[in-house]
């Protein structure tokens, strides 16, 4: 399992941010416990300090712009590598399911319900957490976009699992506004 | 000496690693200081072996090409020997390796973005595990400069808001040009009030005789 961050953090911008907390909304989509499962997971990992209980996780991820409630004060570094290793671990646990999703050798039928159960579920946990009247939002309900959206936060979090994967996601986070 | 082999699996890829321990540098007997071969599998390919200059060449293409990917740039990359390469392939990625040897053809292999996440795990295991004591030379993660994630923008969207800017400011300039000047209304308030200019200054004549000033 992903160990306890060893670098002290950095400071995240807007949308490394946006991107962290769409990575947790994604695991939770793919994991209908990922809320506990999270909590569970960072007390593994030895973050209980940092995550006693699912309110302080919760309030960690407000520092997303997206949200209906959010927080206006930076992301301290050290809760932004917390929840960097936090993906990274629970991308890990939930490997065989991104697998299943991203590959082209599973039947094409059971991989189009299996992408829309997703759909489905990410949809739901969107509407209910994030503000609707914000133009990411937007593009994260429209079928046009979200499609494209959904296989890139899937394809990110199989390629940043396990603890190989802790650099290159926060390297991926830090990349500047295009 | 022990030959020590170790062997990375995740689903679709497999790669084994075998080696000695290097003693001169006071390496456990449990560890690979020396790599005498690599075994890489992959799901409906042959196999792949060859030595550590070809491993370090995969890993030197495979694990920059992640990077790149995550943050949605599909560009190539290939190692200055030529031995791999990868790149984007339509939804897929082609990965093709190139033997030392002469008159064996290169050979291309079409992975799914499963089968390369697997391949990327099996090379972080190897390249974090501690018992193998190589030293890999690969640059450390770093964010993309600006311009490597601009051209991932397509053409249409990074020039079609400033190409319709300057249409329209360009179409707004032509039709104001052609539309006629309106009559200057101030003009004529001025000539109607004012002196006419065709008419003589004698024809005012001034009364200096009464003008107090010149009476003292």
């Amino acid at each position: 399992m992903t160990d306890v961050p060893q670098q002290s953090g950095v400071r995240l911008g807007r949308r490394g941010i946006e991107r962290l907390d769409l990575l947790l909304l994604t695991i939770e989509a793919l994991d209908l416990n990922g809320g506990e499962a999270m909590l569970w997971t960072s007390q593994q990992m030895g973050m209980q300090t940092q995550f006693p209980n699912r309110v302080e996780l919760w309030k960690r991820r407000c520092h997303n712009p997206l949200r209906r409630t959010t927080r206006r004060e930076p992301m301290a570094p050290v809760d932004a590598e917390s929840l960097i290793c936090l993906v990274c671990a629970m991308a890990e646990r939930l490997y065989p399911m991104l697998h299943q999703l991203l590959s082209s050798r599973e039947p094409d039928q059971l991989t189009q319900q299996r992408w829309n159960l997703l759909d489905e579920r990410l949809r739901d946990l969107v509407e209910e957490r994030m503000n609707p009247r914000r133009g990411a939002v937007m593009r994260l309900l429209d079928p046009m976009f979200s499609a494209e959206i959904q296989r890139q936060l899937v394809g990110t979090l199989a390629l940043v699992a396990g603890p190989g994967g802790i650099d290159r996601l926060r390297a991926t986070l830090l990349d500047p506004t295009p | 000496m022990q030959k020590n082999t170790y062997r990375y699996e995740q689903t679709a890829a497999r790669l084994l690693v075998e080696g000695y321990p290097d003693l001169s540098a006071s390496q456990t007997n449990d560890s690979i200081g020396i790599l005498s071969g690599w075994r890489l599998q992959l799901v409906a390919a042959p196999e792949l072996e060859g030595t550590r200059e070809h491993l370090e060449a995969l890993m030197a293409v495979v694990m920059p090409y992640a990077r790149h990917c995550l943050s949605g740039v599909r560009r190539p990359f290939k190692t200055e020997q030529g031995f791999v390469s990868i790149g984007p392939d339509s939804e897929a990625h082609q990965l093709q390796l190139r033997s030392s040897r002469e008159g064996v053809d290169p050979l291309a292999l079409r992975l799914d973005d499963a089968e390369l996440s697997d391949l990327v795990r099996c090379l972080d295991r190897l390249r974090l595990d501690q018992r193998v004591q190589l030293s890999w030379e690969l640059p450390a993660d770093q964010p993309l400069p600006r311009h490597e994630l601009v051209e991932r923008i397509p053409l249409r969207r990074r020039f079609g808001p400033s190409f319709l800017g300057g249409f329209a400011l360009a179409a707004t300039a032509s039709i104001a040009l052609v539309l006629p000047l309106p009559p200057q209304p101030q003009q004529q308030g001025v000539e109607a009030t004012g002196p006419r200019s065709d008419a003589p200054i004698d024809d005012a004549p001034i009364d200096t005789e009464k003008s107090p000033l010149t009476e003292r």
